[in-house]
């Protein structure tokens, strides 16, 4: 048995899902993080049943990719029987598409979740006359309550049947659909289909294109236009059936604070601000205590050994990258993630898209590449997987790009550890200051000369509402699973490389060779760059390279506070690192991904160069 | 008298001396309406009683305000045949036929709509602004506030996305929240959806009563 949830995104589907399964999915409050299926399974009578969480679409007949994957599983797969996920406060618009998945003819039943948020807002929801028109079973739900989520599967196995209306369409439209079914014998839903340019026969496209433009020059609006007109015209027939609205709930809009210019802007800048020093105040605290734990407890004791040298070498440095994955993973990584998915989840990070739309434009994307930028603040690789819900490749590309050049937490580590500890706190930020110049040049740059569509954004302000900890939770973990599983084994292996490279004197030959170079280009000693290089295969590594190599923790003691400086500038723009690589060969291709590494690596050595010769 | 009758009468007069340039007699004026000598001057009798017409020798003239009740009943005519052959398609000589029924029965309101919907100038009373120069109104002229019916979809795809969420052509938005740099926010069916100023330059509004 295969039952699928479909549903408009924020309607609490993937907590339903949740709930049925108890399989760990992302929750999100804004449009676009499902891109892939979630699949669950779950016994029901002692049969397997097996649960498919479609990604939250607004329609079956949209060009994004999310309802492309929507409309191909309802086409191709088996499925038994399909539960439609609406929000009973936005009624009107969820009965859109629950519409359009009726004209499918599969077996379904109808979910009305958050009725609790419904009679919260003083509306009164009748399934009455929704169960009588459709012919299906109506269920209310309260996801966030638990309530009559157990009647769901029973009620699709059971009670799930085509729905039986027929939605009525402008006299015209009829006329084509009548048309085509006879030429072609094709069915309503397929007609439909074919006039508004989806369908795989050429000469029932062709035909469907000729009635179209028919249609369009005597209504002066699109086939696309009046198909949505009817059903939305219907929909709220319907919706008005549905839902009484007894008292209009008083108080006042959050919104009119959040969304605008001023105090929005302010408020905005305020939490983005508030969550960097947070993440940097209480994840230097978590990390030390991690690192110490992990010093006294594991690297000494595996040490004091006295194991064959190669193993010891081997050994300690899985032992040192587990120590700073996990000293930098837990603390920084997850604080932020949390913090990140506290925003989604109240609905605020589509305030923040609003808000930074302009800004964003101005450096060839929308508003909603605010989510992937603030994300590469945690870690660069889930950062360049969520720039997925950008429409265009053109946005996705220059989002890329630019979400590599942000400070990530390991390289925070380089900054608050080195810049901070050993020049100065101004300092610390000045380098933040130069890496946010530079992302703003590079993206105004970009934005010019990257070709392809622009797209504007539109985008559906999620409800505010306050965040379920256990759900926050799972979606930090989630997050923190694909820098743990992605990055870590990445980090590890760097690690061992260098441990190897270090002990069979491949180092000191290499310094030998590029001494020369980094001396007159940023003045800095051999050494750093192994140290440089190292940064590639882990970031936060630079670091303990370095100090390793120069043979003392106290840099200020080898390097004057320009080298240190330096030093910092370049390994912060220097070349993403090896797990954010992989993750670009993925996400955006190879040729993009060398432009990528040529060009931050370019960057690096010549802002490095340009403050070495400035300064000394 | 039945009024569609009077207009009927006054139309035909204003037609005939706009086309000869001269007052047109009796005769003219029944061959143009298709009826018998006798109803036609008997009727004009009763029009020049109730001070539409008046009668000079043979000829007949218009009042003044004979006059401007025919040039209005003209321009309903003209207003209405150009809606139906243009807009509907409909051959011009049916078009002639029905706009002469239409007419009479049409209030002024809705042949200004119709004239200013078929231009493409429509004028926009209440808050909302227009631009100089701009013939024009996009969702980006609405101010905060205003309630606005959207008329027309322009952009490529006509916004898909847009449609899914409400946003059509008839549909009724309300702007919920206008920045200094141009993006808005409009609630369309209970929900709030986030525009980029070039998205919302694309979709043309009317003010809405």
């Amino acid at each position: 048995m295969k039952i699928v949830l479909i549903g408009n995104p924020n309607v609490g589907k993937s907590l339903i899902f949740n709930q049925l399964t108890g399989l760990g999915v992302e929750v999100s409050n804004y449009p676009g993080t499902t891109v892939e299926l979630q699949r669950g399974n779950t016994c029901f009578q002692r049969e397997i049943i097996e649960i498919v969480d479609l990604p939250g679409v607004y329609s079956l007949e949209g060009n994004s990719e999310e309802e492309d994957l929507a409309r191909r599983f309802l086409e191709q797969e088996d499925v038994d029987a399909v539960v439609v996920v609406a929000s009973a406060t936005r009624l009107e618009r969820n009965l859109y598409l629950l519409l359009q998945v009726a004209e499918y003819g599969l077996p379904m039943v109808v979910v009305l979740n958050m009725v609790d948020e419904a009679a919260k807002r003083g509306l009164e929801i009748d399934p009455g006359p929704l169960h009588d028109l459709l012919g299906v079973e109506v269920l209310l739900t309260a996801a966030s309550q638990g309530l009559n989520i157990d009647r769901i599967i029973p009620a699709a196995l059971t009670a799930s049947r085509p729905a039986k209306i027929e939605i009525p369409y402008d006299h015209h439209i009829e006329a084509a659909i009548r048309s085509l079914g006879k030429i072609f014998g094709v069915d309503r839903k397929e007609s439909l289909r074919a006039l508004q340019g989806f369908g795989d026969s050429p000469e029932l496209l062709e035909a469907a294109r000729t009635i179209a433009d028919e249609i369009e020059s005597r209504h002066r609006m699109t086939v696309a236009q009046i198909i949505a007109a009817n059903r939305h015209n219907f929909a709220r027939s319907l919706a008005e059936l549905t839902v009484k609205e007894k008292h209009p709930p008083a108080g006042t809009d959050p919104d009119s604070i959040l969304t605008r210019f001023i105090p929005g802007m302010p408020i905005l800048v305020a939490i983005l601000v508030g969550m960097l020093l947070f993440v940097f105040v209480v994840g230097s605290f978590l990390e030390e205590a991690i690192v110490e734990v992990f010093e006294v407890y594991a690297i000494q004791p595996f040490l004091a050994l006295g194991l064959h040298p190669l193993l010891e070498e081997v050994g300690a440095s899985i032992l040192l990258a587990l120590q700073a994955g996990l000293g930098i993973a837990l603390p920084y990584v997850f604080l932020f993630y949390i913090i990140i998915s506290i925003l989604e989840d109240s609905g605020y990070m589509t305030r923040a898209a609003f808000l930074a739309d302009n800004a964003m434009h101005r450096l060839g994307m929308h508003g909603g590449a605010v989510i992937p930028i603030t994300l590469a603040f945690g870690c660069n690789v889930p950062a360049i997987m969520s720039t997925r819900l950008l429409h265009s490749r053109r946005e996705r590309i220059i989002a890329s790009i630019l979400v590599t050049m942000v400070p990530c937490s390991a390289r925070t580590v380089i900054i608050a550890g080195i810049v901070a500890g050993f020049v100065g706190l101004a300092a610390a930020f000045s380098v933040y200051a130069i890496v946010f110049v530079l992302i703003i040049l590079t993206g105004l740059l970009l934005s010019r000369v990257v070709p392809g569509e622009r797209f504007g954004m539109i985008m559906e302000m999620a409800p505010l509402r306050r965040p379920v900890p256990r759900l926050v939770m799972k979606k930090a973990w989630s997050r923190l699973s694909e820098f743990l599983f992605i990055a870590m084994p990445l980090l590890l292996l760097g690690s061992v490389v260098l441990g190897l490279l270090e002990f069979f004197g491949v180092m000191t030959v290499f310094e030998g060779i590029v001494e020369p170079y980094t001396m007159g280009l940023l003045g800095l000693p051999g050494y750093s760059a192994t140290a440089l290089i190292f940064g590639i295969l882990r970031k936060e590594m630079a670091f303990e390279t370095l100090a390793i190599l120069a043979g003392t923790a106290d840099l200020g003691a080898v390097l004057s506070s320009l080298q240190v400086y330096v030093f910092a500038v370049v390994t912060v723009l220097f070349v993403p690192c090896l797990a954010t690589i992989t993750v670009l060969l993925r996400e955006v291709g190879s040729r993009i991904t060398f432009a990528i590494t040529v060009y931050t690596v370019a960057l690096g050595l010549l802002i490095g160069g340009f403050i070495h010769h400035l300064f000394s | 008298m039945l009024p569609s009758m009077v207009e009927d009468y006054l139309e035909a007069i204003l037609e005939i001396a706009e086309n000869s340039g001269r007052p047109p007699t009796v005769e003219e004026i029944a061959a143009a309406l298709k009826t018998g000598k006798e109803t036609a001057s008997s009727t004009i009798a009763a029009l020049a009683r109730e001070g539409y017409l008046e009668q000079v020798g043979d000829a007949v003239r218009l009042t003044e305000k004979g006059a401007a009740l025919a040039s209005k009943v003209a321009r309903k005519h003209t207003v209405l045949q150009c809606f139906l052959t243009e807009m509907l398609g409909i051959d011009t000589n049916s078009a002639s036929r029905e706009a002469c029924t239409l007419e009479h029965g049409i209030s002024d309101d809705t042949i200004e709509r119709l004239s200013s919907y078929m231009s493409g100038t429509a004028t926009m009373p209440g808050r909302m602004r227009r631009r100089r120069g701009q013939e024009t109104v996009t969702l980006l002229d609405c101010n905060e506030g205003d309630i606005a019916r959207v008329a027309l979809m322009r952009g490529p795809g006509g916004h898909r996305r847009l449609l899914d969420l409400g946003v059509f052509p008839g549909e009724i938005v309300e702007i919920r929240r206008k920045l200094p740099n141009n993006s808005v926010v409009v609630r369309v069916k209970g929900c709030d959806i986030a525009i980029s100023p070039e998205i919302a330059r694309s979709i043309f509004v009317e003010s809405c009563p």
